[in-house]
């Protein structure tokens, strides 16, 4: 009888602990949704580095009981914590910074004007929000989807709201992948064929003086003007430094490749860890979704408009269709505008006009989300 | 955090867009000016001076000596274009170089020993 009973109150205690127990219909929709989020990386390729490990952290996110959430330290909280103190963002640009070549845009100043045209969206959503009814700071945090950019839009929702913060990473992150489908119909409505056919003249070379200059004088005039985002610049700078110094070969080759690895892992992961079914499954996620999609429409077509006001008053040398390459996702934009171009006619070659305009647009996110922690503080 | 400046939607996007377009056109001002002060840079030729140097390789190339032109193959009477042409290319081909100076039609009413000879000629060539 005694061995019933120990039996009994182990399985009973082994029940009580298990996941079984406190499962609840929303963590079942959220693992779905994260399978779903899976699916698209995995078999539709929708960005798989980023949506992978977002789709996986739900899933984790989603089991009662295991601990990831609460005061003991492990692994998850660590990941955690990386996102909540602002450690990851700021690393992801500094591999981005390793990545980028700021060529172009030192080639043709002008085209930053074009990434400021296309942050019209980020304010255009965030009215939007204020219309239905958030906050100041969560209509900031959800507007700034629209500049395209993941490691801004997670840095500044965990400055302005936390709380929403898995609901913005995934609708930044699946419009960052959806660029290719949602900007070439934009893009088309908005500009004539003989606009689409422009051929731009070839961009000057631009010296080594140039490019180590660059990056030192924009750290010391935005992190004196804008502090709230001088780790964020100053990051990408730093790493567009390493790249471009010629003698820091490692330390860029390790910015861009292992370090951007691992802290895209740690930082998909953790942001998908917020999905959990208490704070995702909300009427807010899908007003957040569809203002993400508002903002990435917004940003697309205000570059494009003001392409298209360049392309006149620099009679007819720019094609309007660089400007949406404004709205970040380098170099999937860049890549779009290319596109598109190729397709009104062969031969006409965009990508490095483009590549302009798209980093220009990681600075003006930049600066727009410094903007709005300077107001909203 | 203390509470935000405005919470107008309307003048909060009119400072932010003012803000954004102040910064990244001080940027582009920043951009031109590392170029001007650039030691490295290499001179620029003005447009003056390149249609200078334009115009003197143009009068250059106009009063260098005029190459005369290879005089035509005299050609017999009855053979097409084409087939000038087509011999013309075979000797190209050949690596023979020089050009055709005359195309005749070889008489075929000769002797079996003038023709062998004339064939074992065009063979050694």
């Amino acid at each position: 009888m005694e061995f019933f009973n120990a039996f009994s109150v182990s399985l009973q205690a082994v029940w009580n602990d298990s996941g079984f127990s406190a499962f609840t219909v929303g963590n079942g929709i959220m693992i779905v949704v994260g399978i779903l989020l899976l699916y698209m990386a995995f078999v539709k390729e929708f960005e798989p580095l980023l949506l992978g490990p977002i789709a996986f952290g739900c899933i984790l996110a989603n089991f009662p009981n295991t601990g990831f959430f609460g005061e003991e330290m492990n692994v998850m909280q660590a990941i955690r914590y990386g996102i909540n103190y602002e450690i990851f963002p700021p690393l992801i640009f500094l591999g981005i910074g390793a990545m980028t070549d700021f060529g172009p845009l030192l080639a043709r100043p002008s085209t930053l004007l074009l990434g400021a045209a296309a942050q019209i969206g980020v304010f255009v959503a965030l009215a939007g929000a204020m219309i239905v009814g958030f906050d100041i700071k969560e209509a900031a945090a959800i507007g700034i989807i629209g500049g395209a950019d993941g490691p801004t839009s997670i840095y500044l929702s965990i400055k302005l709201a936390p709380h929403l913060l898995g609901a913005i990473a995934v609708a930044a992150y699946t419009y960052m992948s959806l660029v290719p489908m949602i900007q070439p119909p934009i893009m088309k409505a908005l500009t004539s064929q003989k606009e689409r056919e422009i051929v731009m003249t070839e961009l000057r070379t631009v010296t080594k003086f140039e490019r180590v200059v660059f990056p030192v004088v924009v750290t010391i005039f935005i992190s004196l003007l804008l502090p709230p985002i001088a780790a964020l610049l100053g990051m990408l700078m730093l790493g567009n430094l390493l790249r471009e110094s010629g003698v820091t070969d490692r330390l860029s080759d390790t910015a861009q490749n292992s370090l951007c690895n691992i802290v895209t892992i740690f930082l998909a992961t953790g942001t998908g860890m917020t999905m959990n079914a208490k704070d995702f499954l909300v009427p807010e996620t899908l007003l957040i979704i569809c203002l993400g999609l508002v903002a990435f429409m917004g940003g697309t077509a205000g570059g494009v408009i003001f392409g298209k006001i360049m392309c006149r008053m620099s009679g007819w040398k720019v094609n309007p269709l660089i400007g949406s390459a404004g709205v970040s996702a380098v170099p999937m934009a860049a890549r779009v505008s290319q596109i598109v171009g190729m397709k009104s006619k062969p031969g006409n070659y965009l990508l490095m006009h483009a590549m302009g305009p798209n980093v220009a647009g990681v600075i003006g996110t930049a600066v727009a989300a410094g903007t709005m922690l300077a107001m909203l503080k | 955090m203390g509470h935000p400046v405005t919470t107008n939607p309307l003048i909060i996007m009119l400072i932010n867009m003012t803000v954004v377009f102040v910064v990244l056109v001080s940027l582009s001002v920043l951009i031109n000016l590392i170029h001007m002060v650039d030691p490295t840079k290499q001179p620029e030729v003005k447009e003056d001076e390149g249609e200078a140097e334009t115009a003197a390789i143009v009068s250059k190339l106009q009063a260098a000596p005029k190459v005369e032109p290879e005089p035509a193959p005299v050609v017999e009477e009855g053979i097409p274009p084409e087939v000038i042409v087509a011999i013309s290319a075979a000797i190209a081909c050949c690596g023979i170089s020089g050009n055709v100076r005359a195309v005749r039609v070889v008489n075929n009413n000769k002797s079996a020993w003038r023709q062998n000879a004339l064939n074992s000629g065009l063979t050694n060539v």
